[in-house]
């Protein structure tokens, strides 16, 4: 077992690190409450070709794996730009269609992917299937060679910044278990009959949550990715990358907030001492620190069985528990931030408060915190299934 | 086209160095990294030897306890592959026993160009430059905001207090560059992992041929007698605005005779 960094890993975070240093928290802030995009740093984060890490070397990628990918996010949450479009374009849909995806499905998305050019969303849930993905009820039709989409999905995000979306439908039913069969197909987000809505939400980021509205979309059948029917396995496959890159979010806004915190507690008097210095300062940060860091390695672990023992049972059970620990541990180290910096926590100007949304959604998406107790309940402790 | 960068691999300035109580000399244990100021000579280099076509950049450093952290920095920058001298008897090594050292490794790769900074961020003298030159028998150029090579010469823009000089020499010449020379790209992924596998070329003063007794603490000439804390600066003067203020900055600036 070996614990280190390696020297790539090293450079990797630091290379990003300056790019994103650059730009900044307040950078972040002002696109968000702009309603614009923070274009110039996907940019200045794909030149490199960061985020096109996991795809494979022959479509353009650095032929790394969600290790890569996830330290990238992680490095930029850290720097305090987390971006929630990494979680869904090369995390989840870039994943699917590598592993799924024909030669000229592949050929057509990933080189784009791997410069970064392209970004998909990813659109699962909807209004009466969200931590329940067999009610899903967006069905996908055949109708000679095309297929008719028809239904709707919110709080997809990122879909103003989308060519496409990655879209999970129903396609039949299993005749043993009357459960819905799914099917992946990608749409692209100017084609007639599919409707965008913002979805306001209250969370300081530049990317949009949409309701999606599709009304006898037309989806020719070059769109399906993977097998017709096989779409749960398939997602399966994005959803461990999905919970490591949330887990790599989270950590890295933990270690954003606990920087800001242990600086401001070293030199903010009151009593002529640092508040740093009382326990009741020290404590919950030291205690927070600690829970990070345990997330951390948690989610390593997450990255490491995701890229090279995939098909195991423990790697979609640990990237659970991952994005359980880092969830649960940015929350914490957040709010003691925010508490350290008294009134200054909840002000505009220390750019703390403002992550408490996005913090906080990770606790909910994309997959709620009940859900992972529910899988590690029924999986790893073998406990009933209650629902 | 085929340029040596000097790169000197330094202790991480965020974390401040300590000095050693005996010899003053900086302590170099641990993690090095590539001093920025170097940056700007891989990247000058990398983009001539792209300009001309042909041709690759090697990094040569003296570092002690075989460090190329630094080294594999400027290697995923684009750098084809680096000669590294250690060697404990370069323990305190003057700036002048490393010009000895880093000149004959850099004869050894026969180079059209070579570059260096002006100075390092930690020793910073700003003299092993030109003492390679010397050693070398090759026209040295300071100061270069500007490097460009056209046909077999070399031309410089160089920096001076008035402006710059527009330099030409023949090749193969050294030049030291400042941070203004061109902006350091970063390493790319396909560049951090390409890093791993390049030669890295290890050399003790012996496989230089240079006797012991030239370098290291034994041969240097220069000795750190002493080392004091530097004056605290006196705090600025403050113009707050009345009306007036453009006057004031101005007669700031007359006293102090740069306007
Ligand atoms: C900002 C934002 C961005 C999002 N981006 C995307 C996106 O890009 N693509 C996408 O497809 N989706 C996206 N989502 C949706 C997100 O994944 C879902 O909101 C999440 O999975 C929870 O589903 P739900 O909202 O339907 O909650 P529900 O399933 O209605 O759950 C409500 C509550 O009940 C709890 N609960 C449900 N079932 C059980 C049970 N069996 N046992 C115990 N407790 C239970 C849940 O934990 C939750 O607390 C996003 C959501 C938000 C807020
Ligand atoms: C008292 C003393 C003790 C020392 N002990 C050691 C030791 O134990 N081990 C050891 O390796 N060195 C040792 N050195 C050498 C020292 O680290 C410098 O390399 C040397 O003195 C150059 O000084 P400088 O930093 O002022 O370089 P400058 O002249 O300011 O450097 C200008 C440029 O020259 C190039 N350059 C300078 N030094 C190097 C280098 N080492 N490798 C590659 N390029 C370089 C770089 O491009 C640099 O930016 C010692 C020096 C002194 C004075």
């Amino acid at each position: 077992m070996d614990f280190r960094q390696s020297d790539e890993h090293l450079m990797l975070r630091e290379a990003v690190s300056a790019i994103a240093s650059k730009f900044g928290h307040e950078y972040y802030v002002a696109k968000a409450r702009a309603d614009e995009r923070t274009e110039e740093l996907w940019n200045a984060v794909a030149e490199p070709g960061f985020l096109g890490v996991s795809v494979p070397e022959e479509y353009g990628g650095g032929g790394g794996g969600i290790t890569e990918l996830a330290l990238v996010a992680e490095e930029l949450a850290a720097a305090g730009c987390p971006l929630l479009i990494m979680v869904v374009s090369p995390a989840i849909c870039a994943t699917i269609i590598a592993k799924f995806g024909t030669d000229a499905q592949k050929q057509r998305w990933l080189p784009r992917f791997a410069t970064g050019e392209l970004k998909m969303a990813f659109a699962i849930t909807e209004p009466d299937a969200g931590s329940n993905s067999h009610n899903l009820s967006l069905t996908a039709a055949k109708d000679g060679d095309i297929y008719r989409l028809n239904g709707t999905k919110y709080y997809i995000s990122g879909v103003d910044e989308a060519e496409a979306i990655l879209v999970v439908t129903r396609s039949g039913v299993d005749p043993d278990t009357g459960r819905g069969r799914l099917s992946l197909f990608v749409v692209d987000t100017d084609t007639p009959g599919l409707e965008k809505q913002v979805l306001p939400v209250e969370i300081t980021a530049p990317e949009k949550q949409f309701t999606l509205f599709f009304d006898n979309v037309e989806v020719e059948a070059d769109r399906l990715v993977g097998a017709e029917g096989e779409g749960l396995r398939q997602v399966f496959f994005g959803l461990n990358p999905e919970r490591i890159l949330s887990a790599s979010l989270a950590n890295g806004i933990s270690r954003y907030a606990l920087e800001k915190a242990s600086a401001y507690a070293g030199e903010r008097e009151v009593w002529g001492t640092p508040i740093g210095r009382h326990q009741g300062i020290s404590h919950p940060l030291a205690k927070a620190k600690i829970e990070v860091e345990l997330a951390r390695v948690m989610t390593d672990k997450a990255a490491w069985l995701c890229d090279f023992d995939g098909d195991s049972p423990a790697a979609g059970e640990v990237a659970n528990m991952a994005k359980y620990a880092a969830a649960e541990a940015t929350l914490a180290a957040l709010d003691q931030a925010i508490q350290t910096h008294g009134g200054n926590g909840m002000s505009s100007e220390y750019g703390l408060a403002d992550l408490w949304g996005m913090a906080r959604l990770l606790r909910i998406a994309p997959v709620s915190r009940e859900m992972i107790l529910n899988f590690v309940a029924q999986h790893s402790l073998g406990l009933p299934k209650s629902y | 086209m085929n340029v040596v960068v000097c790169v000197k691999q330094i202790p991480d300035p965020a974390a401040p160095p300590s000095l050693d109580p005996g010899t003053n000399n900086l302590i170099r244990a641990g993690k090095l990294i590539l001093d920025d100021s170097d940056a700007y000579g891989v990247e000058m280099a990398l983009q001539l030897v792209d300009k001309a076509g042909e041709g690759e950049v090697t990094l040569v450093s003296m570092t002690p306890n075989g460090e190329t952290s630094g080294l594999r920095t400027a290697l995923a920058m684009g750098a084809a592959k680096a000669i590294l001298i250690s060697d404990d008897s370069l323990a305190g090594t003057d700036a002048l026993g490393t010009a000895k050292v880093l000149a004959a490794a850099i004869k050894r790769a026969e180079p059209d160009l070579i570059l260096a900074a002006t100075e390092s961020t930690d020793g910073y003298t700003g003299t092993t430059p030109v003492q390679i030159a010397e050693i070398l028998g090759l026209p040295s150029v300071t100061f270069a905001k500007k490097v460009e090579i056209d046909g077999g010469s070399l031309k410089v823009e160089r920096q001076t207090e008035a402006g710059y000089d527009e330099v030409e020499s023949p090749l193969p010449a050294l030049v030291t560059v400042t941070a203004g020379v061109v902006e350091p790209r970063y390493p790319s992924f396909k560049g951090i992992m390409a890093a791993k596998s390049k030669p890295v070329e290890t050399l003790t003063i012996a496989d230089l041929g240079i006797d012991a007794g030239q370098v290291g603490a034994i041969g240097a000439r220069q000795e750190i007698t002493d080392v004091s804390a530097s004056e605290e600066r006196a705090s600025g003067e403050i113009v707050v605005d009345e009306g007036d203020a453009h006057q004031r900055v101005i007669q700031f600036l007359e006293q102090l005779k740069v306007l």
